[in-house]
């Protein structure tokens, strides 16, 4: 990925403010922002050097907002500049706003509101200011971090605003053609049945091309006017005129028969390539899935994540088999028509093309709406049907609170809003039709009225009337390919559109990258160690601030703290599901970046208060992560994790079938199998994420036995709110804000008669209330 | 030593189960050299007050959250109704609420064109002429309440139509599609 420093300013701004005549050191980071303090859109820009923040300004306010390019775009004519040098300013904040934000920082200890700013300016505003933080507490600024990965807000190239801001992808202006080859590569092992489907479809449109002859000229001109010279070959100069219409009748159910046949044919193949190709496509997706990293799937996009597997693929392979082959046979068709009507009569051949395109505008205009219609009609029975399924799993705590009316009504109000949107769609529809087949009849009449007028010899040259049946089959034949033609370029973007997003999750690289040549450690002891780590979701926001920390071999950390303190969030870093932002982890002295994926994920299990059983059997489920493992050794795990009474007593033991679908297991029975799963796992390193919060006492206190099976020999962290849970710990650390505030072990803690002693009393008190105190 | 501990953790508990309602009484509001607003409140100075509404859409002016800036920005009290206080203080408070809640409104739709599954709008707003882009047909995008509309662009930027039976039929007609 290409990286861009933070420092990198537009060269009029450059040149705009050496003319300033203002001393700064080297700038650090730039930033623009959109608005003023009171809320006028605003161009004003942030500069942060090493000695100074300097804060540039236009003196006029902007009439309106731009997105993208534009925004960016600014000529910096008229700006001012006021430079802060970094002894007068401190406590320099974003507050964060519903929209954007605003930056304040204070100048010689006086608050002073700088500039307020949209969404559109907030990732750099940010990042501003939590180095404009750490320069002011002296704190060293890594390289890594004046830069960031190029991320554009909009198209370099047309400078439309990219729709979707985590794609960085402009619709109009992507490579629409290097897509199409890659995804006709998917095609590749159907080249034989695709030239077969091509070869069909041409066929097929030569046998409807055909039709308007043999139902027009030959058969009102030729047979029925006896006049053997216009039928072809002069109808092996046959007499006979009966004969003549009996093999004219089987040429045309020939014609007609074959069509069917072709037809046949062609579902066929495509029966076979379809689903092949899809399931293809859909196989490649969720295996790049599963290779991305964890913060691939928090991000906003996973939204559409279901659907891009689902319904992209299906799009993209559709254009492939009801697209692209007719894109011949329709040329061919027009192509064909066009030449017998020019042939036949160039004047009535021109009418007839004049009165085609209203009727082509009209559903090239009206179509998309109509489309629209629909799809709102969907999204509102897709409503309904989740307000109903909210409706029935909650049928316990509607009946619970009396809502039973009240819900019907609610029910009743979703179900009319479909009624609703399928009479404004079946209303729009309607009219669409009606206009679209009106336009095509009138049209159409003008053409036969034309013709007569031709026919009657009104307008010369006189044609005849087998020619002007044909001609007027042309007409209607030309319709369709025409309508093809309208929608093809539509439908082909929008395709484009979903194979692009499949492609990206093909394309996706995790955030987090093994190194080329990994460390392996032979025999991993299980010594873990933090040092400095700093890590935040987002830029300015830290979660976790320095932590230093380390666990020796076969010891037991325990965390204590609040929820939200960041204990989770220590966890998804020492598995490495994030790296930290700062500071690093070592497993044996070793960086855990150096290490394999599979290393850490081999060493180190977790179980955790989201505990997930997978569809399948108890058995399956427990040899997760060993699936090698012997049905002794299975039984051997339940038993260290209590799980092995409950499961004897379902009826079908360890071949119950779990979960969706199958049977539903309890809060603490699902622990148990968790548990006996990281047992199983037999890992160097146990991680324990409120492993019993979701149980009741009695049934923890079979885990913590289980537990302490487990935690033998074994490097132990474990996070509980209940602290008799870390009774058994060799040492606690106390988490607050994301910083550690205590350290040591039980009985340090107690005597020193801080935040753990005062939770201590508190939950003592609170469990020797509930009757079940030590 | 424990039993003080507990007695204050309770003390605190109730404390903290109770609503602290803010009035002219037990309150005053100042204006700082930011603008913003600063709180006294029973005597203690809280300097800079973030200022909440607890029903942005149904009720703006009732119910407004005043919590501390820094730390966990801790409620310190609610007000109930904001025109209780005097016109300068609602008129501070407003301001500060005011840019919390940013929204230009969206006076004339000029055009909505929609391409790939993306609407790219243009509006006449309050504060000039905006372009943006949002999600066409993804749920989210458009919130309706009542006569009010808001729209999310891709930013998550907003822009607020005030009384959706104002706008012409021209323009109802291209917005139509979106509700």
């Amino acid at each position: 990925m290409k990286k861009r420093l933070l420092s990198e300013m537009p060269k009029e701004l450059n040149d705009k403010l050496s003319d300033s005549k203002l001393n700064y050191g080297k700038v650090l980071v730039y930033a623009q922002a959109d608005m003023n303090e009171a809320c006028d859109f605003c161009d004003s820009v942030l500069i942060l050097c090493e000695d100074c923040l300097i804060f540039g300004k236009s003196t006029k306010t902007n009439n309106g907002h731009k997105s993208g390019k534009m925004l960016w775009n600014i000529s910096f004519e008229d700006f001012t500049f006021d430079k802060y040098d970094l002894s007068v300013l401190s406590s320099p904040a974003v507050d964060l706003l519903v929209v954007g934000g605003i930056f304040r920082v204070n100048v010689e200890s006086k608050e002073k509101v700088l500039c307020t700013f949209t969404n559109s300016c907030k990732g750099r505003v940010n990042k501003l200011c939590g180095i404009l933080k750490d320069l002011l507490d002296n704190k060293e600024i890594i390289e890594e971090r004046l830069s960031e990965e190029e991320h554009e807000e909009f198209c370099p190239k047309c400078g439309t605003p990219y729709p979707d801001r985590n794609r960085k992808v402009c619709p109009q202006c992507m490579d629409k053609r290097k897509i199409f080859f890659r995804l006709g590569s998917f095609f590749t092992p159907f080249k034989k049945e695709l030239i077969i489907i091509c070869i069909i479809c041409i066929l097929g449109s030569l046998m409807s091309s055909v039709w308007p002859l043999l139902n027009g000229t030959y058969l009102y001109d030729g047979v029925l006017a006896k006049n053997n010279t216009i039928l072809p070959f002069s109808a092996f100069n046959v007499e006979d005129f009966f004969l003549l219409l009996l093999f004219l009748a089987l040429a045309m159910a020939g014609t007609k028969l074959l069509q069917q046949v072709f037809g046949i044919i062609q579902g066929r193949l495509v029966a076979k390539i379809v689903p092949s190709v899809v399931n293809t496509l859909k196989k490649k997706v969720f295996s790049s899935i599963q290779r991305l990293s964890v913060s691939f799937f928090t991000d906003k996009q996973t939204g559409g994540l279901m659907s891009r597997i689902t319904q992209d693929a299906t799009q993209v392979s559709d254009i492939f088999i009801d697209g692209i082959p007719f894109i011949l046979p329709n040329l061919f068709t027009i192509i064909f028509s066009c030449y017998f009507m020019f042939k036949t009569n160039w004047l009535l051949a021109l009418t007839a093309i004049i009165t085609l395109p209203p009727a082509l505008i009209i559903s090239v205009k009206l179509e998309p709406i109509l489309w629209h219609y629909n799809s709102r009609q969907f999204q509102t029975s897709r409503n309904f049907r989740s307000k109903l399924n909210d409706n029935i799993s909650g049928a316990r705590v509607i009946r619970a609170f009396g809502k039973e009316d009240s819900e019907s009504a609610r029910l009743k109000a979703g179900s009319e809003y479909i009624a609703d949107a399928q009479t404004d769609t079946m209303k729009f529809d309607l009219k669409f039709t009606l206009l679209y087949q009106i336009t095509n009849t009138l049209s159409s009449l003008f053409t036969w009225v034309i013709g007569a007028l031709f026919v009657l010899a009104i307008f010369k040259p006189q044609l005849s009337y087998g020619n002007l049946i044909t001609f007027t089959g042309y007409v209607s034949l030309l319709s369709g390919p025409a309508d093809f033609f309208s929608y093809i370029f539509r439908w082909w973007s929008s395709s484009m559109n979903s194979a692009q997003r499949i492609f990206e999750i093909l394309d996706a690289h995790s955030d987090l990258q093994e190194v080329v040549t990994p460390i392996v450690l032979d025999d991993v002891k299980g010594k873990i160690e933090l040092k400095n780590v700093t890590f935040g979701y987002e830029e300015n926001r830290d979660v976790l601030k320095d932590i230093t920390l380390s666990v020796k071999q076969g010891k037991m950390l325990g965390i204590v703290g609040k929820s939200g303190a960041g204990k989770t969030t220590l966890v998804n870093l020492i598995t490495r599901l994030y790296d930290p932002n700062s500071g690093n982890i070592y497993l044996d002295g070793v960086n855990l970046r150096d290490l394999t994926f599979e290393q850490i994920r081999k060493n180190v299990a977790l179980v955790s208060q989201e505990t997930y059983i997978f569809k399948g059997t108890i058995f399956e489920n427990i040899a997760y992560a060993n699936p090698s493992a012997s049905k002794s050794e299975i039984i051997n795990a339940s038993i260290s994790a209590s799980a092995h009474d409950f499961i004897c007593k379902l009826p079908d033991g360890y071949d119950t079938l779990v979960g969706s679908g199958g049977r539903s297991l309890s809060g603490g029975e699902k622990q148990r199998v968790s548990i006996a799963r990281a047992i199983l796992a037999n890992p160097k390193i146990l991680i324990l994420d409120e492993a019993t919060a979701a149980v009741d006492t009695e049934t923890e206190r079979n885990i913590q036995n289980s537990l302490s099976q487990l935690i033998k020999n074994r490097t132990t962290i474990s996070i509980a709110h209940r602290l008799s849970t870390l009774r058994d710990a060799d040492e606690l650390i106390v988490i607050e804000d994301g910083k550690i505030t205590e350290q040591g072990t039980h009985s340090e803690l107690v005597s020193k008669k801080g935040a753990y002693y005062k939770l201590l009393q508190i939950q003592s008190k609170a469990l020797a209330m509930r009757g079940i105190g030590d | 030593m424990s039993e003080d501990i507990l007695k204050h953790e309770e003390e605190k508990l109730e404390e903290l189960l109770k609503i602290n309602y803010l009035t002219p009484n037990n309150s005053v509001f100042r204006k700082t050299e930011g603008g913003f607003s600063a709180l006294t409140f029973n005597g203690t100075d809280y300097g800079h007050v973030n200022l909440i509404r607890a029903f942005p859409f149904s009720a703006p002016d009732e119910f407004i959250s005043v919590r501390k800036i820094d730390g966990k920005n801790e409620e310190i009290g609610i007000i109930e109704k904001l025109n209780i206080f005097d016109k300068d203080t609602v008129e501070l408070i407003n301001k500060q609420l005011e840019i919390r809640y940013f929204m230009p409104e969206i006076i004339k739709i000029i055009s909505i064109k929609e391409e790939y599954g993306h609407a790219y709008w243009t509006v006449l707003t309050n504060k000039g002429t905006c372009n943006f882009t949002s999600a066409a047909g993804s749920s989210g995008a458009v919130i309706q309440l009542d006569k009010r509309v808001i729209i999310k662009d891709s930013s998550e930027n907003r822009y607020e139509i005030k009384d959706i039976s104002l706008l012409s039929q021209k323009e109802l007609k291209k917005l139509e599609l979106y509700l």
